[in-house]
């Protein structure tokens, strides 16, 4: 009996970890979506990676060069997620979900505006609009469109490609390797610590987590573990010839498509930029 | 403490991206020029690595209920030396930036120089190594420890800021900002801390001579404390530069700062260069000096009420563009 009752409360314990664990597999499982949708093979997929990489940083720029009391001049670039997502077929769910992780720094800043800043901007039917309030949503915006546009990089343009791009801007090629290795070694290791939480918490006699006294061995052992790996690594590398460089074979040139792609959206950012596209309709429709 | 896009403006970001590829690239060179890069690359990319899964562990803080993780620059320059700590946080940064949404592009610059500056070229190499020459034990190491890893926090707290004010986004008092950044930071300091240490202490129990390499480490040898600190110096005044240069020219974002230093909320500032930004600003800004409010005769409302229905508009066509690609898309397929 006493057998059975010991099964119940390790199978007990392992139901309880396993509340704990989805957030490390929810981790691993995330990061290999981003990846899985840069395998497609959509026209956004086959642009030249420096030309996404360019306009990307054009978007992204262009985006927070508004001040903070603009809503409306904002709004129109929402075509470029929308569009560019349509064109990727890329699924909104998984990027709503890492908006979740950016949002909170971005609201508390956006939230003490509405604090501080009660000028009345506007009163729209009665009612009042503070400036505060419209520098909150004016953030809250800004976040969404710069955090869409990165993942929507990520998810059309492989890490290896990008990084290969990197390499080739005279980026020291230690830090794009170290980039790429990291990167690669983060899905191993978060196995590594998941499997040693499980036996942790298999072990432990609350089902709290991991008990402060305990973390710097715990943790201790995952750096002996890494670098156990890390030395077993460098000796697989070694084997196959490593020399501390970043070899690639072929490069791909920017076809002209892309110099299209980079130019045109890049140009029709700018546009945006100056012209309030939200303005014009509105009048038009007035 | 990522910083976000969002809060930023180009001015400060590209000034912290400047920086902080800079610092890269030295570092990079030094890896590089000490021979070690071919024998520490693997072990980078894996300790890389490694902050992300110790990351994922949250731990509970005895007595209060709430739970925390690990940053890792101190523990990272311990085990690595600073040079190949920084680059690892580099690439740790850019990973959480890409994939994860943990701060952003532009504000990457930032955040290297935030979370990796402070702790690998401040905190470690003026303060934990000092200490730990003196003899390497578990008091040191957790006094080294400890003591660097808040001040490395401190110091990364206070350039969240001074970033965030003078970008001019928040409208949060430098005041009320940092009595709410500062403590907080503190406390977590302390926590990383004493975990650093617990952790350091182990590795050094197992394998002492990781410890003992990277402290007296060969590596390190030609870089002295005057070096460092003149670095840093000249490092300070380019900053302090730049960000008054940028901060008179959008006078909005620092202007909370100089009500807590010197009383006035303006700074007196005229003359060609100002002026002439000052104009490219207006030109810039979309709603130059919140066109649309201040007026009561209710031309500017229009003016509001049109943008509001033009942005409502906009959405939807976005909306409309979406579906249709996505539809036509799928046409094309079923065929």
């Amino acid at each position: 009996m006493s057998h059975i009752l010991n099964y119940i409360d390790v199978a007990h314990r392992c139901v309880k970890c396993g509340d704990e664990m989805q957030d490390f597999n929810s981790k691993i499982s995330g990061m290999s979506k981003i990846e899985e949708l840069s395998q497609n093979t959509t026209c956004i997929h086959k642009m030249h990676p420096m030309s996404k990489l360019i306009t990307t940083l054009v978007y992204v720029v262009t985006v927070i060069s508004f001040n903070r009391y603009s809503i409306t001049a904002l709004v129109p670039f929402i075509f470029y997620p929308v569009i560019l997502m349509s064109l990727s077929e890329t699924p909104y769910k998984p990027f709503f979900k890492r908006l979740l992780v950016a949002l909170p720094f971005s609201a508390m800043a956006g939230i003490s505006n509405i604090i501080f800043d009660k000028e009345i901007l506007a009163t729209i039917g009665g009612i009042s609009i503070s400036a505060g309030v419209v520098s909150f949503i004016s953030i809250i915006l800004k976040t969404i469109l710069t955090v869409f546009a990165v993942l929507i990089l990520m998810s059309t343009t492989k890490l290896t490609e990008l990084a290969f791009q990197l390499t080739r801007m005279k980026i020291p090629s230690i830090l794009v390797l170290q980039l790429t290795m990291t990167y690669r070694y983060i899905s191993v290791l978060l196995k590594e610590a998941s499997t040693m939480f499980t036996a942790y918490m298999i072990r432990s006699t609350d089902h709290k987590g991991i008990k402060f006294k305990d973390m710097g061995v715990f943790l201790g052992q995952l750096i002996l573990r890494s670098m156990d790996r890390a030395e077993r690594v460098y000796c697989a590398m070694k084997c196959r010839g490593f020399n501390g460089e970043y070899n690639r074979t072929c490069s791909k040139r920017i076809n002209l498509k892309s110099y299209v792609y980079m130019i045109g959206i890049s140009s029709l950012i700018i546009i945006f930029r100056f012209y309030n596209f939200s303005m014009l309709l509105g009048s038009l429709w007035g | 403490m990522h910083m976000a896009d969002a809060l930023l403006s180009p001015a400060v970001g590209g000034v912290m991206t400047a920086i902080s590829v800079g610092t890269l690239g030295y570092s990079a060179y030094k890896v590089k020029k000490d021979d070690l890069d071919e024998k520490k690359v693997p072990i980078m990319g894996v300790m890389g690595a490694f902050v992300f899964a110790a990351q994922m562990i949250n731990f509970t803080i005895p007595g209060t209920g709430s739970s925390g993780h690990i940053g890792g620059g101190i523990m990272l320059a311990a085990l690595l030396g600073q040079y190949p700590a920084f680059l690892t946080i580099a690439a740790v940064l850019i990973i959480q930036a890409l994939f994860f949404a943990d701060g952003g592009l532009l504000a990457l610059g930032c955040n290297i120089f935030n979370m990796g500056f402070f702790s690998c070229f401040v905190a470690y190499p003026l303060i934990f190594k000092p200490i730990l020459k003196k003899g390497i034990n578990t008091k040191n190491i957790t006094i080294a420890a400890v003591l660097s890893t808040i001040i490395g926090l401190q110091f990364g707290a206070f350039s969240v800021v001074l970033e965030t004010l003078a970008s001019g986004i928040t409208e949060l008092p430098f005041k009320t900002f940092v009595a709410l950044m500062q403590p907080i930071h503190l406390a977590i300091g302390l926590v990383e801390g004493i975990i650093t240490a617990a952790v350091v202490t182990f590795v050094y129990k197992m394998r002492p001579e990781l410890l003992e390499n990277s402290v007296s480490g060969k590596a390190m040898r030609d870089i002295s404390m005057k070096k460092v600190l003149s670095v840093m110096a000249v490092l300070v005044v380019v900053v302090g530069c730049v960000l008054s240069l940028f901060a008179s020219a959008y006078p909005d974002g620092l202007e909370w700062s100089m009500e807590g230093v010197s009383g006035t909320a303006e700074l007196e500032a005229s003359g060609g260069i100002y002026d002439s930004l000052s104009a490219l600003q207006e030109k810039l800004a979309f709603l130059p000096d919140y066109s649309f409010k201040s007026d009561e005769d209710g031309s500017n409302l229009g003016t509001a009420t049109s943008g509001i229905v033009g942005a409502i508009l906009t959405l939807g066509l976005a909306g409309i563009v979406g579906v249709s690609i996505s539809a036509i898309k799928k046409k094309k397929k079923d065929k």
